[in-house]
């Protein structure tokens, strides 16, 4: 009778087991040769070596990875890089996090109205926002004109680290908000009822109660917007102008006006260890009992 | 019916000769001319794709982007029997780069008559030369009472924070400082001209990412005086923007532009016709009249009120075409040096 048991039990298991598999399967094989085939061939390719006239040489070398870890030009791009990930997610928490707590908390018409506000921007392509930061940062747009009559001195913003680090924000901020948003909205309100009603304050019941119990989702919301600005390209080549150079815009300058494809793609790699590096740390400030 | 149903083979067998009837077609009936967009664009199309391809039985159709991308194509797809495109639209600087690299189809007058009008020290054996114009110092005249006569004066503080470039133009720049202080625009890798590159930059150099960006800079007073190609001011004078030009007294660079055809081309007699079309006296007056860039060919002579506007100082200023065989070789060191030493600066 246990074998009887046991061979009904198995049966679903393994079925269900099939049924995901074929869920599973075709997007996996998709993100498989859609992902992993050009990160083998851009590893490859940053093995060889770059030759003007050739274009690339076969080969199997890490001078081109050497390159970059040594040239104090590379190592600047790589921190300036850093410098506005960084910053713009902070950024983004700091902002995020109060608009997406009052949105979880919020109920009826306005809530849908509001989310529609966060989500909107979304609708709109990076790069035509951008042209709307450029007139408002450019000499002579709004920014500018509206200090110069309140100042006489005018505010020129446009290739500035500050433009910059604003434009980023703008097009991560949406995404850290409804991640965090939809964090807050699971833990129970219940909880914070009771912090009050056992007298701590707002802001003790906040940094008590809600704050570790978001931080799963806060944190993710910080790993999203730092991928998002280390990879920017538009931001930084409207609103940085020329002489402000992060990895992106540079790996396709040297990939497009130099052809210098090795390189560009020790660059490209070098970009992506550095982010997954660093998203992966990141774990390691959650303590471990807040942990998903 | 029976009979009429292909087999799975047949079918197959079919399906595969696809490519090579389009290929096929492709080749007989059309051209893919890589350009730039824009304005450019837009005058290939009124001026020679439609009055001068289209009547020969030849579509025409534009691959319109960046200069970069399309040398990264050219030589991406050296290796194909086939590439993409037929006319590449590049710069000398760039076409001599990829010529050196040996990407090129030869020309001459045998497979593009119109060769036999192109001015004498604009020849070459693989680059069908289309526009040219003098690099100037531009100014606002509304600013600017005693413009710069030379790139040196550029270093005065009065003009601290005033001066912009096109970043894209970079070689072009370091082409000027060469011949400013070497009195040979090829020397871009000299220390004198380096040097003075690096002063420019110092006196609060504004890099803007286009061309267009700089006529913008100079309509909102962003900057006063530049560095740009003659045409370019014709261009902006006719949009209502306050700028005029300077001959430099140690003479002018020239922005030369002009098509080539890839070895691997798909249509290499559609791409020699395209190149004759353009250089037909009636396509290169209209690129004159339009955009402000010289002729090309002896026989399309500018008469008339476009003669007077396009018409150059008396005498002559001195004007000087690199060395492209020289400078082709130069191009990817000095972008090099141009990004960590100036942009970076």
């Amino acid at each position: 009778m246990p074998d009887v048991g046991a061979l009904t039990f198995a049966a679903p298991v393994r079925r269900a087991g099939a049924g995901a598999a074929v869920l599973l399967g075709p997007a996996t094989v998709a993100v498989s040769v859609m992902l992993l085939v050009p990160l083998a061939l851009l590893l490859r390719f940053s093995l060889n070596i770059y030759d003007a006239r050739e274009l690339m040489i076969e080969a199997v070398t890490g001078a081109n990875y050497w390159r970059f870890v040594t040239d104090p030009f590379y190592r600047g791009v790589l921190r300036t890089t850093l410098g506005v990930a960084v910053a713009s997610t902070a950024l983004c928490l700091m902002l995020g996090l109060p608009l997406a707590y009052r949105l979880a908390r919020m109920g009826g018409r306005w809530k849908s109205l509001c989310m529609v506000a966060v989500v909107l921007p979304l609708f709109v392509g990076s790069t035509v926002r951008m042209v709307g930061w450029m007139i408002l940062f450019a000499h002579g747009g709004m920014v500018d004109t509206v200090m110069r009559r309140l100042t006489g001195q005018g505010l020129e913003l446009m290739y500035t680290t500050f433009a910059v680090i604003s434009g980023v924000v703008s097009i991560t901020l949406p995404f850290a908000v409804l991640t965090m948003q939809s964090t807050i909205e699971t833990i129970d309100r219940r909880l914070e009822e009771a912090a009050l009603s056992l007298g701590a304050a707002p802001g003790q019941c906040f940094w008590r109660v809600v704050w570790p119990l978001a931080l799963p989702g806060t944190a993710t919301a910080g790993v999203l917007c730092f991928i998002l600005a280390m990879n920017a390209y538009a931001t930084p080549y409207l609103l940085g102008g020329p002489r402000f150079q992060m990895i992106a815009p540079l790996l396709y300058w040297e990939f497009s006006t130099n052809n210098n494809w090795p390189f560009a793609s020790a660059m490209a790699l070098m970009l992506m260890t550095v982010t997954l590096t660093l998203t992966a740390l990141s774990g390691v400030l959650i303590p471990r009992r807040y942990r998903v | 019916m029976a009979d009429f149903i292909p087999t799975r083979r047949a079918v197959l067998a079919g399906a595969a000769t696809l490519p090579f009837v389009a290929g096929t077609a492709r080749a007989a009936d059309g051209i893919t001319v890589a350009t730039w967009g824009g304005d450019y664009a837009n005058l290939l199309r009124a001026n020679v794709d439609e009055p001068l391809m289209t009547p020969q039985g030849i579509a025409v159709t534009q691959d319109t982007g960046d200069e970069d991308p399309r040398v990264a194509k050219l030589f991406a797809q050296r290796r194909l029997p086939r590439g993409a495109d037929d006319v590449v639209c590049l710069q000398a600087v760039r076409a001599y780069e990829v010529q050196d690299a040996g990407l090129l189809e030869q020309l001459d007058v045998e497979k593009v008559p119109n060769l036999a009008h192109t001015l004498p020290n604009l020849r070459s054996s693989f680059y069908g030369p289309h526009i040219w114009s003098p690099q100037v110092i531009i100014y606002n005249p509304d600013r600017v009472p005693d413009p710069p006569k030379t790139f040196t004066d550029l270093l005065d503080p009065k003009w601290k924070g005033k001066v912009g470039v096109a970043d894209i133009n970079y070689f072009y720049i370091m082409m000027a400082a060469a011949l400013a202080t070497t009195g040979d625009p090829n020397k871009v890798e000299d220390p004198a001209a380096r040097d003075l590159a690096l002063k420019l930059n110092a006196n609060g150099l504004r890099l803007y990412p286009s061309t267009d960006s700089i006529g913008a800079g100079v309509r909102s007073g962003e900057i006063d005086v530049g560095l740009m190609w003659h045409a370019r001011v014709l261009m902006w004078q006719n949009a209502g923007i306050p700028v005029r030009a300077q001959f430099p007294t140690e003479g002018s660079v020239l922005y030369f532009s002009g098509m080539v055809v890839p070895k691997n081309a798909a249509n290499k007699a559609g791409a020699f016709r395209y190149i004759n079309a353009m250089m037909e006296p009636s396509a290169q007056r209209s690129f004159a009249d339009r955009m402000g860039y010289q002729p090309t060919v002896a026989n399309a002579p500018l008469d008339g009120a476009l003669g007077q506007r396009l018409a150059l100082p008396n005498p002559a200023p001195n004007m000087m075409l690199p060395n492209y065989g020289i400078v082709g070789k130069l191009q990817g060191p000095t972008s090099e040096w141009w990004k960590k030493n100036v942009q970076r600066a």
